[in-house]
């Protein structure tokens, strides 16, 4: 149990990362696809935060002098989280009001069913 | 000196300005663009003199290297940005008068805000800053494929936007992957301690990063949303697109590979990569009836090319390689632009309407011919020098494995000449339907543009020693990688 204890989280994250890029290889509906990146984008997140993660760890402040720096949390992974963050809502919307402007265009959203561009 | 910083602070700025000086004037937006554009070229061509001595070492917060987010002015960055910009220039005074249609103001603003995404992809000395400008760079360019509106062009930039996430998903997971190794985001200081972990560990990432940038730089096989995109978007874009963003992806693989990595055990597979691009690039391009797709295959066969000669890694290939990048992106734009203005004469991409154009546009056929026979690599264009050297560095190898593939490479560059000569036949002389005094020259706007990328092919073809210095110290920069780390934290 030792073993899942230490890498619950890289196994949550890899775990949500696979089954985005599942859900993007195989769905046929253009909103699953997006949903699929957007649990990927969630599982590379929760990926960066395990990563700077100490068990029972503080915030990076020094509020009380007894606190050491080596019980804190890396903040460095949470500022590019943050930042990973934003780059996703905008991918986000950008891939929703695509959609939104398919479906005007072909009257589905079956990626399957849109060929018009071929090799 | 001036801060480099500007190189992406100014046009940055700008860019979030425009919808204000929309306020003032509806007319006044289309200016700004070229404004930026000029202010960063003249920026970049001043700063070339002083980091051939010595890289630029920009500390953002006050910070010393690894601690602050900091840029690297070396000769590679300010090459490239002085690309971008120079290109950017010119595509935006095309633009003035193409871009008439639609939500203006947001295609400038997005257009300002790709070339900044460029501009600081190539600056950067910070690995996750990097991936923050490349989604600079996706995201407008996401949003511009998609500009007309129309059905290819939504198709176009979903099935974009799609595998583009996808990379840099993979991206920021290498990122974090080697967060985790080391413990520092700054490259110079991932480079000074690659060597302290087992090379496995180090695999991974190195994996991660090459295919997520790869995809924005369209390596074969993850080069399938470049056809539709590079064919669908406004020819303006077509000519960005083409001559820098997919430049900018080729330079991060390298400055990943070479830098950050020093991969060399790669090289090889990274020249048989190349080579399978350009193959399957040209002969792609060789069957294809539209024009825009033809010449975005032929962009793919180019990235071939560069990848073929970058993986050569000595000294001659990667500055052949460089030298490439010059000679694609400054044809190819040339190329894209000249197209434009066709397919709005003509109101279709098909090769087969484009009869008797040398006719009816002489100037504008005649940059096609230019910018043709620049990308096929005939003297005096600048595609003539570029190929050389990697030809040369490719033999210079003195191995019996680089003189097949050079071969090889030969063999895709006849394909290329057949298919262009092709379309140059089909502009000069079939055209038997129009009568030879109805002319129909582009607008004052876009040939301005293409006067001077043609002026600029020949007159570095002519004198190739214009940009040999900044090559040369280039590519140096790219192969010694302790002369970097040592550039960068002292």
């Amino acid at each position: 149990m030792s073993f899942l204890n230490h890498y619950i989280y890289y196994i949550g994250a890899f775990g949500l990362i696979f089954i985005g890029l599942y859900i993007v290889l195989v769905k046929h509906n253009l909103i699953k696809v997006i949903i699929g990146l957007s649990i990927m984008e969630t599982g590379v997140n929760l990926f960066l935060i395990s990563i700077g993660y100490i068990k029972g760890g503080t915030a990076p402040i020094f509020s009380t002098p007894e606190i050491e720096a080596a019980r804190m949390v890396d903040p460095v992974p949470q500022a590019l989280v943050l930042t990973a963050i934003v780059i996703g809502v905008a991918v986000l919307a950008l891939a929703l009001s695509l959609a939104i402007r398919l479906y005007q265009h072909y009257g589905t959203l079956n990626l399957r069913k849109i060929k018009e561009q071929r090799w | 000196m001036v801060n480099p910083v500007l190189l992406i602070a100014v046009p940055l700025g700008l860019a979030f300005a425009i919808p204000l000086f929309g306020f003032i004037s509806q007319k006044l937006e289309k200016y700004i663009p070229p404004v930026a554009m000029l202010f960063n070229l003249i920026v970049s061509l001043s700063l070339i003199p002083k980091v051939l001595e010595q890289p630029i070492v920009v500390s953002i917060g006050g910070f010393p290297p690894p601690f602050c987010i900091n840029l690297v002015a070396g000769p590679v960055g300010v090459l490239f940005s002085a690309i971008i910009a120079l290109v950017g220039f010119l595509v935006s005074i095309y633009a003035l008068d193409y871009i008439k249609e639609g939500a203006t103001e947001k295609y400038h603003m997005l257009y300002l805000l790709l070339l900044t995404g460029a501009t600081g992809v190539v600056l950067t000395g910070d690995i996750f800053n990097l991936f923050v400008f490349f989604e600079i760079l996706c995201i407008s360019s996401y949003a511009l494929v998609a500009y007309l509106g129309n059905r290819a062009g939504i198709e176009s930039a979903v099935k974009y936007l799609i595998q583009g996430a996808i990379g840099s998903s993979l991206v920021l997971i290498g990122v974090a992957l080697l967060y985790g190794l080391f413990g520092t985001l700054n490259m110079a200081d991932i480079a000074r301690n690659i060597d302290s972990v087992s090379p496995i560990s180090v695999f991974v990432p190195l994996v991660l990063l090459i295919t997520g940038l790869g995809i924005e730089g369209a390596i074969f096989p993850l080069n399938a949303w470049l056809p539709d995109a590079h064919s669908s978007a406004p020819s303006s874009i077509s000519a960005i697109l083409s001559g820098i963003a997919i430049e900018v992806g080729i330079y991060a693989v390298a400055r990943v590979i070479f830098t950050v990595f020093g991969a060399s055990s790669i090289f090889l597979f990274l020249v048989l990569l190349g080579l399978l691009t350009l193959l399957v690039g040209e002969m792609s391009a060789f069957s294809q009836k539209n024009i825009k797709r033809l010449l975005a295959y032929s962009s793919i066969g180019q990235i071939g090319l560069i990848v073929f000669a970058l993986g050569i890694a000595t000294s001659y290939g990667v500055v052949g390689g460089l030298f490439q990048i010059i000679s694609h992106s400054l044809s190819k734009a040339l190329l894209f632009l000249a197209v434009g203005y066709m397919i709005y004469r003509t109101g279709s991409m098909d090769i087969s309407t484009l009869d008797g154009m040398g006719k009816r546009m002489p100037f504008t056929s005649l940059a096609f011919t230019i910018g043709a026979f620049s990308l096929v690599g005939l003297p005096p264009f600048v595609g003539f020098p570029s190929k050389f050297l990697i030809v040369r560095a490719a033999l210079a190898k003195e191995e019996v494995l680089f003189t097949v593939l050079i071969a090889l490479v030969l063999l895709g560059t006849v394909i290329e000449g057949a298919y262009f000569f092709r379309v140059i036949q089909t502009l000069y002389f079939k055209g038997k339907r129009v009568s030879p005094n109805k002319r129909e020259e582009a607008p004052i706007a876009a040939l301005i543009p293409i006067g001077i990328l043609m002026i600029l092919i020949i007159v570095i073809g002519v004198y190739p020693r214009l940009v040999t210095d900044i090559l040369n110290s280039a590519a140096s920069e790219l192969l010694n990688r302790i002369g970097y780390i040592k550039g960068v934290l002292g």
